[in-house]
């Protein structure tokens, strides 16, 4: 299967060629995936889908042109080859492109990127994890009327990357996931809550700790309201970190938005822009990491990138383009989505350093404030304003949790949230777009009504 | 072979394998993307995707899949695996039900008067760089503008075992302009999008055609706003932000999957006041010309207007063909799914509140003091929780009946179930806004809008 798609992609490269493309790129993907739903605290239905695709780079001077197809047939990838050439010629050229990547010496060596018992799971296997994590959640909540919602998927895959500068890579990985999501009722009450784990490896995944979990959760949702406002700590849980931290912070350090102006870190970029508390690395080559991987969406080589040590921002996150545009060195972020998109740049494992304390610690610590478990805004990217809904969290006071919130809200500039971290904990967990433990900030507005 | 036979292919096979009803959403679509970044191509993408999406049924439990081999031998083995994956899941379902609902033989063909394959990249690239440079041109402060190309067409062919064969077509073209504009420190974005259902000659009209001075503007008036003071205030919401209000607040709540998974807060209240007697919500996917209309959904059944919510009552919801088995209730073609790769889920088409009789003047000076808030940002919401949180990209507070000082996003939070019962003001304007709607990793085009409107005494977050 690999030496196959490698030769459609070689083949498909020098076909770009003969169109007219001075360069050209082809990646391809190739994936199964098996998931199981459960609705209403018992499985629902199941998928299996399996998806094999090519996207094409063509370059005619400092102008591309991208095309993709949801197959590898030949005629199909004649056609996208041709496409990709026509756009390139129609394109109006970029001064500032160089160069696709040129050809890498070695790849680094990866460790836990593929589990061969994912490759290998049944669906009565899967079927009894996801029971099993559903059954943890109910048996927590027996005194609750309670509906569960759980998803839990396992996909394999494979992607190629050749272009006409001779890379020529390929790599295999494997990922799981599993969410829990009781909504539960007491009452008049209704709330909800939920948990995961996202992993490359099937023994990683707690089913009975994440349906525990998102029980626990649920439950400490119940009896919300609304707070006084004012300006006061604020603790994010590795999930809201997630959001604000991952999305918020690591897209305001992708360098494309640096060079266009569009980011509320440009002006800041190279000073002391966050708290000497946090340290952060972007890590492509974290064992078994689910960002890991030995190299980006482009070919190129992935590695470890320091981001912020002692509050100075170290590096951006770049891709070739931008590295070229900079005239400094690609740290290897090009990503895609899969072949149906164009390399645009992320974080590989955006990883922020434990300081110490549990959660309780940390809550122990702040005295008073609110503490945000989740939240599902991010901020105004330019401006770097964040107006945010505490979408699960819960009000401090006298160092301990006193009951959750609603209606409540969180404003802050992003600048000030980085310079105001005055605490890290230890509770490190890996969250979507973040590996990170809770984050104090000293002082946010906060808003209820 | 022809669609409907490799359609019949992989239905028959599915039956055979031991489910009791299986669905085939053949779809040929054919996109094209061009962005542009101060005057330069930065992407120009275009792509065709063909498949089929495969479902299979028997007593609750579903298999879904899908194939590119559009064989008869691929039809079949898929259909067929997807059957005993049905059979194999069925040992763990426990509310048992058939699927059943009208069938519908039709052929939709969406005509345009320009379609977009009759329209060159250079074309669809000099029109990008137009809006591109007429952003970038419009004040000296324009640091940066971006600006996005879209279009798609899909053909889809839709069948099911009992005994649906609908061909439908749909051409959605979208433009997008997003400026910076940036004053001593002070650097501000503004985002403006302009999408309809039709051909290429929708971006020739005069509001797509004159989107990049839009968005340049509102940058630029940006830079004089202020930062909201966090508070509790009386909003009136513009026609595009209350159209995100009801679209967040209301519109994924009544998604009737959330009925059998127990996951609404207004699980209890089909037939009930929600809300004042004014109120009017409603979800229509007949509007002609607009980006959230189709005739037939993903599951080939014809589409009709909802009327979510009438005279302040919950009346109807946005149901598939199996939530309208479950809940005994008329199906009203509201199954959508991004493509064949995706299962169809309830989803919302073109949502809209119904406008009352305020003259929005009149509205404003009612208010004494308050914000009227415009546009938006983005939006999500947790029916389960009954909370929802919308972003307004700006507004500007009204003081004494007038408005004043510009400000800018600004969030909203509320509950569902409080919030309807605070509006008491409706205005007799009406616009909508092109928008797309995310839920379980799935994107569709959609519509939104409605009147100005009011509501009284929301927490407003500010910094």
């Amino acid at each position: 299967m690999k030496r196959q798609l490698i030769d459609i992609a070689e083949k498909t490269v020098r076909k770009a060629e003969d169109f007219g493309a001075d360069q050209a790129e082809v990646y391809i993907s190739s994936s199964r995936s098996f998931s199981i739903d459960v609705e209403n605290n018992a499985v629902k239905g199941a998928s299996d889908k399996r998806d094999a695709g090519c996207g094409i780079r063509s370059v005619i001077g400092k102008s591309s042109g991208f095309a993709y197809v949801t197959t590898v047939l030949e005629a199909d990838l004649i056609e996208a080859a041709e496409k990709s050439v026509k756009l390139a010629r129609a394109s109006i050229e970029d001064p500032d492109f160089v160069s696709l990547p040129s050809a890498q010496s070695s790849y680094p060596k990866v460790k836990g990127l593929l589990d061969p018992v994912v490759q290998e799971l049944g669906s009565e296997d899967a079927a009894n994890l996801i029971v099993r994590g559903v059954d943890a959640a109910q048996d927590a909540l027996e005194n609750h009327e309670t509906a569960i919602e759980a998803k839990f998927s396992a996909s394999t895959g494979l992607t190629v990357i050749v272009n006409s500068l001779g890379i020529s890579s390929s790599a295999e990985s494997t990922s799981t996931w599993l969410y829990v999501s009781p909504t539960i009722k007491d009452g008049e009450e209704q709330t909800s809550s939920y948990e995961f784990q996202v992993s490359r490896a099937l023994k990683e995944i707690d089913p009975e700790w994440v349906g525990r979990s998102s029980a626990e959760n649920a439950l400490s949702n119940l009896g919300a309201k609304t707070v006084e406002g004012g300006d006061m700590p604020l603790i994010l849980s590795p999930l809201a970190a997630s959001a604000i931290i991952g999305g918020g912070f690591a897209g305001a350090i992708n360098a494309e938005e640096v060079q266009y102006g569009r980011s509320y870190i440009s002006d800041a970029f190279g000073e002391e822009v966050a708290s000497g508390e946090l340290y952060i690395v972007d890590d492509a080559l974290l064992p078994g990491g689910v960002g890991s991987r030995p190299f980006d969406a482009e070919g190129f080589r992935a590695q470890k990138t320091e981001i912020l040590e002692n509050g100075v921002l170290k590096s951006l996150l770049h891709n070739s383009y931008t590295a070229n545009k900079d005239g400094v060195e690609n740290t290897g972020n090009a990503s895609r989505p899969s072949y149906s998109g164009v390399p645009s740049i992320s974080t590989s494992n955006f990883v922020v350093a434990p300081g110490k304390g549990s959660l309780e610690d940390v809550i122990s610590e702040v005295g008073k404030g609110v503490l945000c478990r989740f939240t599902g805004d991010r901020p105004n990217m330019a401006t770097g304003d964040l107006s945010a809904m505490i979408m699960e969290g819960s009000y401090v006071e006298k160092g301990e949790i006193q009951h959750p919130v609603k209606n409540t809200l969180v404003g802050i500039n992003m600048r000030d949230l980085l310079r105001r971290v005055e605490m890290v904990g230890a509770d490190t967990r890996v969250a979507l777009a973040i590996i990170s433990p809770s984050i104090v900030i000293s002082s946010v507005k906060i808003t209820s009504g | 072979m022809p669609m409907e036979d490799l359609a019949q292919a992989a239905i028959e096979a599915a039956l055979d394998g031991g489910a009791t009803f299986a669905d085939v959403r053949i779809e040929n679509t054919v996109t094209a993307i061009i962005e542009m970044s101060d005057g330069v191509t930065k992407r120009s993408l275009a792509s065709r995707l063909r498949g089929a999406g495969i479902r299979a049924f028997v007593d609750g439990a579903w298999a879904f899949g899908q194939t590119t081999d559009l064989t008869p031998d691929g039809m079949r083995d898929t259909g067929a695996s997807l059957g005993r994956l049905a059979v194999a899941t069925k040992s763990r379902v426990v509310e048992r039900f058939d699927i059943d609902g009208p069938t519908f033989k039709d052929r939709v063909d969406y005509k345009v008067k320009t379609p977009f394959e009759d329209v060159s990249f250079e074309d669809k690239m000099a029109f990008t760089k137009m809006i591109d440079d007429q952003a970038k041109s419009f004040d000296t402060r324009i640091v940066n503008t971006r600006t996005i190309y879209g279009d798609l067409w899909t053909r889809m062919y839709t069948a099911n075992s009992l005994g649906t064969s609908v061909w439908s077509e749909t051409s959605l073209p979208r433009i997008i302009s997003v400026s910076y504009a940036k004053d001593g420190t002070s650097r501000q974005r503004a985002f403006r999008s302009h999408g309809a259902r039709g051909g290429y000659e929708e971006m020739e009209k005069e509001r797509p055609q004159n989107i990049g001075a839009e968005s340049a503007e509102m940058a630029v008036n940006l830079l004089s706003s202020e930062a909201a003071k966090g508070a509790t205030y009386d909003v009136v919401m513009d026609p595009v932000l209350n159209g995100v209000m009801v679209h967040e607040a209301f519109g994924h709540a009544c998604e009737a999957d959330n009925w059998p998974a127990h996951t609404t807060v207004l699980e209890g209240l089909v037939g009930k006041s929600v809300g004042p007697e004014h109120l009017n919500l409603s979800d229509d996917p007949t509007m002609p010309g607009e980006r959230g209309s189709f005739e037939y959904d993903a599951e080939g059944t014809k589409t009709r207007k909802r009327h979510l919510v009438k005279d302040g009552v919950l009346t109807d919801l946005l149901h598939t063909l199996e939530t309208s088995v479950r809940l005994d209730m008329e199906p009203n073609g509201s199954a959508r799914a991004q493509s064949f790769m995706y299962p169809p889920l309830a989803r919302m088409s073109n949502t809209i509140m119904e406008p009352g009789d305020w003259n929005v003047d009149e509205l404003i000076a009612d208010t004494k003091n308050g914000m009227l808030l415009c546009s938006f940002n983005y939006g999500y919401t947790d029916p389960s929780k009954g909370q929802f949180q919308f972003q307004a990209s700006h507004g500007y507070l009204i003081v004494k009946g007038e408005i004043g000082q510009m400000v800018r996003d600004v969030s909203l939070a509320g509950q569902i179930l409080e919030v309807l019962a605070k509006i008491d003001a409706i205005g007799k304007d009406f616009e909508m806004d092109a928008g797309t709607c995310g839920k379980s990793g799935q994107s569709v085009p959609d519509m939104s809008g409605g009147p100005h409107a009011r509501i009284r005494s929301v927490p407003v977050g500010g910094m």
